[in-house]
């Protein structure tokens, strides 16, 4: 009943399930659906003319459409589903002469729906038009394969197909394949921008029963590009259904200050977390956050010379990249920590902060393309060391499977929920393994505790909903030692 | 752009077994001061729910439109062949009861300009003297209609506030949200001025020491994250998919947990998705079902779970509308009196009165809890110490069962029940 359950069992319900049935193909006539029509061409030309229009009326105008469609996919025990959401949208963003920003959005992306936006914007038909030097359109992107709805189960019983793990004991098994096609325009006066995001994730979650206690453990990938770019693969499924069968070790655990190895989905939840409370211009408004995470403040955490955070909407097939952010930026990397220095923040441009006030921005993101901007981060990379993670285990626990991290930013105070922990000693695993564990501290205190980054990375993507829109972003993290307070969530085992 | 009326008539055409259409034609304002923004947005939301029944079973397809181009006459082919492709076991729809009687719109909302409502909104804010406060509300207004095969035809127009506020004082600053359906109810100008008392609080607050004590969590403790806050467990366990798989942590007709039928104030929990104003409250469901009353615990012991349509008619029932607002029934406990021990058994001998959380993590297979207190106050022997930092570990589930509750009620969001609870037994680490 994680979110991701919620997500597995939402397609399922909404959409139903076939039981065998659909398995064995004795369904209904296998009629192949047709893909929605999408807009065309023209969606540009009435965009130009809404620039154009606002031009003519206000000092700065910038204009966003999408459209954008969600296709879910999902088995279990029970059977499959497949559930479908369109969205189509533009936001239309002018900032008068007292430098107030005023933004109309519609989700009718039609010639009409536009006309309404601008004249409710202008205030008036706005008939007169700027004169704009955009030149030709950009060429336009790479168009994915189709996949019909069926091409999308038949991933989703692959996934299940490739556990040979599986056992009685397994009490809730699933997969998704989830895709996020969006087609996104960005034109200003200034530039004209198209860009084609199509955002796949695949998931495999394993429940069984612990004592008591129902034990899961999920598998997930995430990628833009084509669904058969990249996959799920047989050991990280396999690695799932392990981890739900593993039998945890009875009795209390025993909190306190320990040593500890963080899985790559712990550390990316921990930067992913932190970077989201702390180091964006939105967190600056805070005065604890400007004391405590500001790039040369007098509060700036003093990090180890190996740490260096960066966000790197550029990197090839990251889930949270992108070619431009939703205020237009073509995409580059902004370096957060250098060397162990907190050296940047994400700002939008319109907002403000410390780069976005008269600087460039580059992290303005609307959620689903067309809710209220805000900045954010959109694949987030934790360096890499030198270390195998063999070699960083020691004395102490391993954390795996994140569960959620929380950074408060008035205090710095991080929480990061783990499914399990491992205890070693001697660098060897003593074989107790304690289920739903917490990592608590200071930020501060956490990464500069930091002795040892491991050598290989695992990116994990993130998808969450806010007013229903959907966020995409992803972190990419090796393993990480270092040191923090662990205690248990579950009271007795 | 494809209208309700185009589906419905292409529904009629096509031979479709069962569907509902719900079309939501929302207004959107938003003032945002930090950002110096405003906003404006119309949209239009249409769910087409189709159940297609074949010799095999039934299939259903749900599809989400927001905008289309093409025709009324290939989303519902579409939306037919989603179904075929995913048939299930045969169930049938239960005939459509009569909507619920709720009311859902602000009359100050019902045709003003929403961004002027917004913004005259942010103008009336009471500032607490010497703190600065950046508030934003967004301001919603729809009008809702859904249509079935079966003939349920209702149309509702409701309302929703947002607003988000940070109020800085000095070095330290607290972050507020609330929502409401009126915007009389959002209680902003209350929350300001809790929260500049509070960050007087917290600079005079030290750590806490770890320890047995008695919790009392009030109103902005017990309601963290906008939403039911600790109650939240409840609603998750009250899903009757998850308890048909044997996936919740109780089953109608047993206790929540040991002893919770046999405590002083046994605990009542009831869903109304049809109480005036509230947040979650609606005439029907987005599958046509009417909301329902019903209880989920009732003298500590589970009575009732959310039924959807599907689950109602795997049950045999009349599905419900699922969990929506929460009422909690009120104990007979004193909030004023935090220091007061429960009985004088009690080996509790301090009280810790948890203003506000960082943060609370819940896993909802089981309750088990984690509050991470940013706020609290001390009561030993008639002291007061303010204190920031440490956690409560709780079953949550367990721990509501048991716990004192306040004989003062609250409304708020989605919440109506005691002002605060009283959780003996605790141990704050």
């Amino acid at each position: 009943m994680s979110p991701n359950r919620r997500e597995l069992l939402g397609v399922l319900g909404t959409a139903s399930a076939s039981t065998l049935l659909w398995a064995l193909g004795c369904t209904g006539p296998a009629r192949r659906p047709r893909a929605a029509a999408r807009p065309r061409g023209e969606v540009r030309t009435w965009l130009r003319d809404a620039v154009a229009r606002l031009a003519a009326v206000f000092p700065a105008v910038h204009v966003l459409a999408v459209s954008r469609q969600r296709t879910s996919a999902a088995v279990d025990v029970i059977g499959t589903g497949v559930a479908r959401e369109r969205r189509d949208g533009a936001v239309l963003a002018v900032r008068d002469p007292k430098g107030r920003w005023h933004e109309q959005a519609t989700s009718e992306l039609t010639q009409a729906g536009i006309d309404v936006a601008v004249r409710a914007l202008a205030g008036g038909p706005a008939s007169r038009r700027a004169s704009l030097s955009l030149g030709a359109p950009p060429p336009p992107p790479d168009e994915p394969a189709a996949l019909d709805d069926r091409a999308l189960g038949d991933r989703c019983e692959q996934i299940t197909q490739l556990d040979e793990k599986l056992s009685s004991r397994i009490v809730y098994a699933a997969a998704l394949v989830d895709v996020d096609d969006a087609r996104v325009w960005s034109i200003s006066p200034a530039h004209d921008r198209e860009q084609r995001l199509v955002r796949v994730r695949e998931q495999a979650l394993r429940a069984a029963w612990n004592g008591t206690r129902p034990v899961t453990a999920l598998a997930e990938r995430g990628w833009i590009g084509g669904i058969d770019d990249q996959a799920l693969g047989r050991e990280a499924v396999e690695q799932a259904t392990e981890d739900a069968l593993r039998l945890m070790t009875p009795g209390a655990f025993e909190d306190g200050e320990r040593v500890v190895l963080l899985d790559p989905t712990v550390a990316a939840s921990l930067v992913d977390a932190a970077v989201r409370a702390l180091w964006t211009s939105a967190a600056a408004r805070r005065p604890e956050v400007r004391r405590r995470a500001a790039p040369g403040g007098p509060g700036a955490p003093a990090l180890p010379a190996f740490l260096s955070i960066t966000d790197d909407p550029t990197a090839p097939g990251a889930y949270g990249g992108f070619q431009f952010d939703d205020e237009g930026v073509p995409a580059a990397p902004i370096v957060l920590v250098d060397g162990g220095r907190p050296v940047g923040v994400l700002a939008d441009r319109a907002a403000g902060g410390p780069e976005g006030r008269g600087g460039r921005g580059g992290r303005g993101r609307r959620p689903g393309h067309v809710g209220a901007v805000e900045p954010a981060p959109s694949h987030l990379k934790l360096a890499a060391g030198p270390f195998d993670h063999a070699e960083l285990r020691g004395e102490g626990l391993t954390l795996e499977g994140a569960l959620g991290a929380s950074v408060d930013p008035g205090t710095g105070r991080v929480v990061i929920g783990c499914a399990r922990a491992r205890e070693q000693k001697g660098g060897e695993p003593t074989g107790r393994i304690h289920a739903d564990v917490e990592l608590t501290g200071d930020l501060s205190a956490l990464l500069g505790n930091v002795t040892g980054l491991g050598k290989d990375a695992l990116a994990v993507p993130y998808r969450d909903e806010r007013a229903g829109e959907p966020c995409w972003r992803s972190a990419e993290a090796p393993h990480v030692r270092t040191r923090g307070l662990v205690r248990a969530r579950r009271r007795r085992a | 752009m494809i209208t309700r009326r185009e589906l419905v008539r292409a529904l009629g055409r096509r031979k479709v077994s069962d569907w509902i259409v719900a079309e939501h034609a929302q207004e959107l304002a938003l003032a945002d001061e930090a950002r110096g923004l405003e906003r404006r947005e119309a949209r239009t939301r249409t769910t087409l729910i189709v159940h297609q029944d074949v010799p095999q079973g039934r299939g259903t397809a749900r599809l989400e439109l927001t905008a289309q181009e093409g025709s009324a006459a290939d989303v519902v082919d579409q939306a037919v062949a989603l179904a075929l492709t995913a048939v299930a076991p045969s169930w049938k729809s239960v005939a459509p009861a009569a909507p619920a009687k709720v009311a859902m719109l602000d009359p100050a909302l019902e045709s003003a300009d929403l961004a002027e409502a917004a913004a005259a909104i942010l103008g009336r804010l009471r500032r607490p003297a010497g703190a600065a406060v950046t508030a934003s509300i967004e301001v919603l207004r729809e009008q809702v209609a859904v249509q079935s095969s079966a003939g349920l035809a209702a149309r509702w127009t409701a309302s929703h506030l947002h607003a988000e506020a940070l109020i800085t004082t000095g070095e330290r600053s607290l972050q507020l949200a609330r929502d409401a359906r009126r915007a009389a109810d959002l209680g902003l100008d209350a929350a300001l001025a809790a929260a500049a008392v509070d960050l007087a609080f917290l600079g005079a607050a030290g750590p806490p020491a770890p320890g047995p004590c008695a919790l009392v969590l009030a109103a902005d403790a017990m309601l963290h994250g906008e939403g039911l806050g600790v109650w939240a467990p409840f609603a998750a366990q009250a899903d009757a998919a998850l308890a048909r798989r044997g996936l919740t942590r109780y089953q109608p007709g047993a206790p929540i947990a040991p002893g919770a039928d046999r405590v002083g104030e046994p605990l009542g929990i009831a869903s109304n998705g049809a109480l005036d104003f509230a947040t979650r409250s609606a005439p029907v469901g987005d599958e046509g079902d009417a909301i329902r009353q019903f209880t989920l615990v009732e003298r500590g012991v589970c009575t009732g779970l959310g039924l959807s349509p599907h689950e109602a008619a795997r049950r045999g029932r009349d599905p419900n509308g699922g969990v929506r607002n929460l009422v909690i029934a009120p104990g007979t406990w004193d909030e004023a009196a935090p220091e007061q021990p429960a009985s004088s058994a009690s080996r509790t001998i301090r009280t810790i009165e948890v203003r506000r959380l960082q943060s609370l993590a819940i896993d909802p297979y089981t309750g088990e809890a984690s509050l991470e207190l940013l706020l609290a106050i001390e009561h030993a022997g008639g002291a007061k110490r303010p204190l920031t930092g440490g956690t409560v570990s709780l079953d949550l589930v367990a721990a509501l069962a048991r716990a004192r509750r306040s004989a003062t009620r609250i409304r708020r969001g989605p919440y109506v029940g005691p002002a605060a609870v009283r959780i003996e037994d605790a141990e704050l680490i």
